[in-house]
C-alpha cells in the first residue's frame, strides 16, 4: 500500500477534536509524510473524494441530512474511526435528550419559525453505522490519536485499555477528590487515557471518556447522595452529561426520569 | 455579460464548520440574490442548558466552538458571576485575560497562516505553501507562533482546547511562575515574526482588487477603560453606541425579514454592523500596545479603516499587541497563589460579554435560588456578522462582474473568509434558510 488515504468529517460538534489533529506542529510535517490527507474541509480547498483508507469522523448526528452523510463516509472508507466524545457517545449535545422536553420543544426553545428545522434526537455514530475505532475524550488526547495512526500504519491493533482515571490518578499520587475533598469525582466510573488530567489539576472528573469498562455507576450514585449530599437531582445531571446515551451511565441515574 | 451566472459553492474551504454561499446574477449584470448560508444542524444548546446547574454552563459553552471556546466560557463565567454577586480575586482577572489572549494567538494565527493566506497568495493550503521552499521558513514560523498559543492555554487549563481549570470563583489550579516565564520567553521570541505578519498581511491585502474596496457601516466592540478590551468593557460604536455590555440585548436586535425567512442581526433603530478586529482596532486604537501601534503605522494603517479586506491586517495588529499584552501580564501576574474558588448560589439574572477573536461574543441568562438555570441566551459574533457580509456581497460583486466564475467565487470566499467565520458559533442562533430555485 501507498500512503493512506485520510479523510476527516465533520458532523455536530465544536471542531476542537479536528484542531486537535492539526496541534501537533512539531510533528506535522512528518506525518504528512507518512499519510496522504485527501480530505479535511477546514485544512484544505483541494478535497478529493473517495474511496479513502482511514475515515475520522468528529461529532454526533443530529439531523437526517447528516446521517445520509454518515452512511456515505461508511462506504467510502476501510477503517471508521469515532474522534471524540460527541462521535463515540452524543457528547455534549446529547445532553437535549435527556432535559425533559419533546424534540419540538427543544426546537422551539431556539428557534421561532420552524419551518426548516429537522434535528432528532442526538447518539454516537455507532448507533447507526459499524465503527472500527474509538477516540474518547472531549476533546480527543493527542497521544492517543498519534498512538492510533501509528498503529494503522503497522497493521497491529492500537492497544487502549479503559480502566477507571482512578488508576492513573493513584499512580499520580493525587490526593483523592472524592474521599478526602469531598468533591463529586466521576473518575472511578470513566475510562482513562487522559493521565487523570482534571483531578490531577483539582477538578473533579466530569467523565468526559465515558464509562470505563468496570463501570459500576449505582454504587457512585449511592456515594454522590449519601456521603457528598447531592439530590437526586444532581446526580442525574452528573451522569446524563458526556455520555449519557450509554446504558452503563444511564443506569445511575436510577429511576429519576429527568432533572 | 449577457447570460445569467449563478455562482454557488457548497462547503467552503478552510472555514470551520459548514456553510455555503450563493450569488444569483441575471443577464443585465444585477446582482439579484447574494447570500451566505449556514448549513449545520443546530446543537441546541440555549435549550438543553435549562434545567443545568450554573457550574456547569461555564463547562458546557467552551464546547460550542473549539476555536474560541474561551470566549464563550469567560463570557458565560462573567454573566453568573454576575447573577449571583460572586467577587473574584484580580489575579483571577488577570489570569483570565492571559487565557483569552491565548485564544487570540492560536486563532489568529491560524486563521491569518492557515485559513486566509493560502487564499491570497493562491495555494490550495498551507501545507501546499510548505512545498515551496521560499514560503517554507513563513510555514514553520506560522506552525511555531500558533503552537504558542497553545501551549499559553495548556500551562494555564491543563490541556489545549477545552479548559480544565477555569471555574465560578476562579480557578482550581495555578500555573507556576517557572512555567509562566518560560512562555513568556517564548512570547519575546515570536514578537518579530508576529510583527513581520503586519507586513505581509499589508501586502496580500494591498493587491487589487481588495485594497479599493470599502463600505462605511457601523463597526462595533466593547471598550475598556486604560486597556485593550478583551473580557469586559462597554459596548461601543462608530456611530454613538455606548451602553454597559450587559445591556446588549437592548441594542444588539434581530430583525425578522418575510421575504428571504432569516433573521438579521442590527443595532436598534439603525442597520447592520460589524464586530471583529477591524471595529476593535478602528475603536480601540489608542489602548493597543505601543508596538502594535507602531507596525500599524509603520504601514500607513489609519483610523477609521471601512475596507473588510483589511480585517486581516487588522488581525495581525492583534497578534503584536496579543503578545505585548500577555508579557506584560505575566509580569503583572508575578508568582500565582492557590486562592479556593468559592460561590454559593443566589437567585439573579444578568448578561455579559467578550471579545472573542472573530468579535464581540454575549452570554447571559436567568438562574434560581437553588443555582438552576431558567434560561439562556448565547449570541456568537459570526451571527452578528451575517447579515452584514450579505451587504458586502451586493456591495462588491457589481464590481467585480468582469472576474471570471472562478475567479469571482475565490473573491467571493475571500470576503466571507474576512469574518474570519465560525459555523459552529453562528447557527445555534442563525436562522438561516438555504433557498434552492
Ligand atoms: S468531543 Fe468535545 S472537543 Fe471533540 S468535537 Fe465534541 S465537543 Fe468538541
Ligand atoms: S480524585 Fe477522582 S479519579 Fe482520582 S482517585 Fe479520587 S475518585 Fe478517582
Ligand atoms: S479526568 Fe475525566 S473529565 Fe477530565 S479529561 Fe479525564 S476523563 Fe475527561
Amino acid at each position: 500500500m501507498g500512503k493512506p488515504k485520510v479523510a476527516f468529517f465533520k458532523l455536530s460538534s465544536c471542531a476542537g477534536c479536528q484542531l486537535t489533529a492539526l496541534n501537533i506542529e512539531p510533528i506535522l510535517l512528518d506525518v504528512l509524510g507518512v499519510v496522504d490527507i485527501t480530505y479535511f474541509v477546514m485544512a484544505k480547498r483541494e478535497n478529493h473524494g473517495g474511496p479513502y483508507d482511514i475515515g475520522f469522523v468528529e461529532g454526533a448526528v443530529t439531523s437526517p441530512r447528516e446521517l445520509e452523510e454518515l452512511k456515505k463516509i461508511r462506504e467510502e472508507c476501510s477503517v471508521v474511526v469515532a474522534m471524540g466524545t460527541c462521535a463515540c457517545f452524543g457528547g455534549i449535545p446529547s445532553i437535549k435528550n435527556f432535559c425533559g422536553m419533546t424534540q419540538k420543544e427543544v426546537e422551539a426553545k431556539v428557534y421561532t419559525e420552524l419551518w426548516d428545522i429537522k434535528s432528532m434526537p442526538v447518539y454516537g455514530i455507532d448507533y447507526y453505522i459499524d465503527v472500527d475505532y474509538y477516540l474518547r475524550g472531549c476533546p480527543i488526547d493527542k497521544n492517543e490519536y498519534l498512538i492510533l495512526i501509528k498503529s494503522l500504519l503497522k497493521g497491529i491493533n492500537p492497544l487502549f485499555r479503559f480502566h477507571s482515571v482512578c488508576n492513573e490518578c493513584i499512580l499520580k499520587e493525587n490526593v483523592c477528590l472524592l474521599i478526602h475533598k469531598k468533591k463529586a469525582c466521576m473518575g472511578s466510573v470513566t475510562a482513562s487515557g487522559c493521565g487523570a488530567l482534571c483531578p490531577s489539576l483539582g477538578r473533579e472528573c466530569e467523565g468526559c471518556r465515558g464509562p470505563a469498562s468496570d463501570c459500576n455507576a449505582e454504587s457512585l450514585a449511592e456515594v454522590f447522595m449519601k456521603d457528598i449530599g447531592l439530590s437526586k437531582a444532581d446526580v442525574a445531571r452528573k451522569f446524563l452529561k458526556y455520555a449519557g446515551n450509554t446504558p452503563e451511565f444511564s443506569k445511575g441515574v436510577g429511576h429519576y426520569e429527568h432533572y | 455579460m449577457s447570460t445569467t451566472r449563478n455562482i454557488r459553492v457548497d462547503y467552503i474551504a478552510r472555514t470551520e464548520g459548514d456553510g455555503a454561499f450563493d450569488v444569483l446574477i441575471d443577464s443585465n449584470g444585477i446582482v439579484k440574490k447574494a447570500s451566505w448560508n449556514v448549513w449545520e444542524p443546530p446543537r441546541f444548546f440555549e435549550a438543553f442548558l435549562i434545567g443545568r446547574k450554573a457550574e456547569e454552563i461555564p463547562e458546557f459553552v467552551q464546547r460550542i466552538c473549539g476555536i474560541c471556546p474561551h470566549s464563550h466560557h469567560i463570557a458565560s463565567l462573567r454573566a453568573i458571576e454576575r447573577a449571583m454577586d460572586v467577587k473574584v480575586s484580580n489575579q483571577t482577572v488577570l489570569l483570565r485575560e492571559l487565557l483569552h489572549y491565548s485564544d487570540w494567538i492560536m486563532s489568529h494565527s491560524l486563521h491569518i497562516y492557515y485559513l486566509a493566506a493560502p487564499d491570497f497568495l493562491g495555494y490550495e493550503s498551507v501545507i501546499a505553501m510548505a512545498g515551496n521552499s521560499d514560503l517554507l521558513p513563513i510555514v514553520e514560523n506560522a506552525l511555531k507562533i500558533k503552537r504558542l498559543g497553545n501551549d499559553m492555554i495548556v500551562v494555564l487549563s491543563g490541556q489545549e482546547i477545552q479548559n480544565k481549570t477555569s471555574v465560578i470563583g476562579g480557578f482550581t489550579s495555578v500555573p507556576s511562575v517557572t512555567d509562566l516565564r518560560k512562555l513568556q520567553d517564548q512570547l519575546k521570541k515570536m514578537k518579530e515574526f508576529a510583527y513581520d505578519t503586519v507586513k505581509l498581511t499589508n501586502t496580500l491585502a494591498s493587491q487589487s482588487p481588495y485594497k479599493d474596496l470599502s463600505r462605511r457601516c457601523e463597526h462595533v466592540a466593547l471598550q475598556d477603560v486604560g486597556k485593550y478590551a478583551i473580557n469586559e468593557g462597554r459596548l461601543v460604536s462608530t456611530m454613538g453606541l455606548d451602553v454597559p455590555e450587559w445591556d446588549y440585548p437592548k441594542y444588539m436586535i434581530e430583525k425578522h425579514v418575510p421575504e428571504c425567512n432569516c433573521k438579521h442581526s442590527i443595532i436598534k433603530d439603525r442597520d447592520s454592523f460589524l464586530v471583529g478586529p477591524l471595529a476593535r482596532v478602528n475603536l480601540n486604537f489608542n489602548t493597543l500596545s505601543i508596538d502594535a501601534q507602531k507596525a500599524a503605522k509603520e504601514i500607513g494603517f489609519t483610523t477609521p479603516c471601512y475596507n473588510p479586506f483589511m480585517s486581516i491586517v487588522a488581525r495581525s495588529i492583534e497578534l503584536v499587541h496579543a503578545i505585548d499584552a500577555s508579557i506584560a501580564l505575566i509580569d503583572e501576574i508575578g508568582t500565582p497563589v492557590f486562592e479556593r474558588p468559592r460561590f454559593s448560589y443566589k437567585a439573579g439574572k444578568s448578561f455579559a460579554a467578550t471579545e472573542a477573536p472573530r468579535g464581540t461574543c454575549c452570554h447571559g441568562g436567568q438562574i434560581d435560588k437553588y443555582g438552576v438555570v431558567k434560561k439562556w441566551d448565547i449570541v456568537a459574533p459570526t451571527a452578528r456578522n451575517v447579515y452584514n457580509l450579505n451587504k458586502d456581497f451586493e456591495e462588491f460583486i457589481p464590481k467585480l462582474l468582469d472576474l471570471s466564475d472562478e475567479d469571482l467565487t475565490l473573491k467571493c470566499e475571500v470576503m466571507i473568509r474576512n469574518y474570519d467565520p465560525c459555523q459552529s458559533c453562528a447557527t445555534h442562533s442563525l436562522k438561516v434558510r438555504l433557498q434552492r430555485e
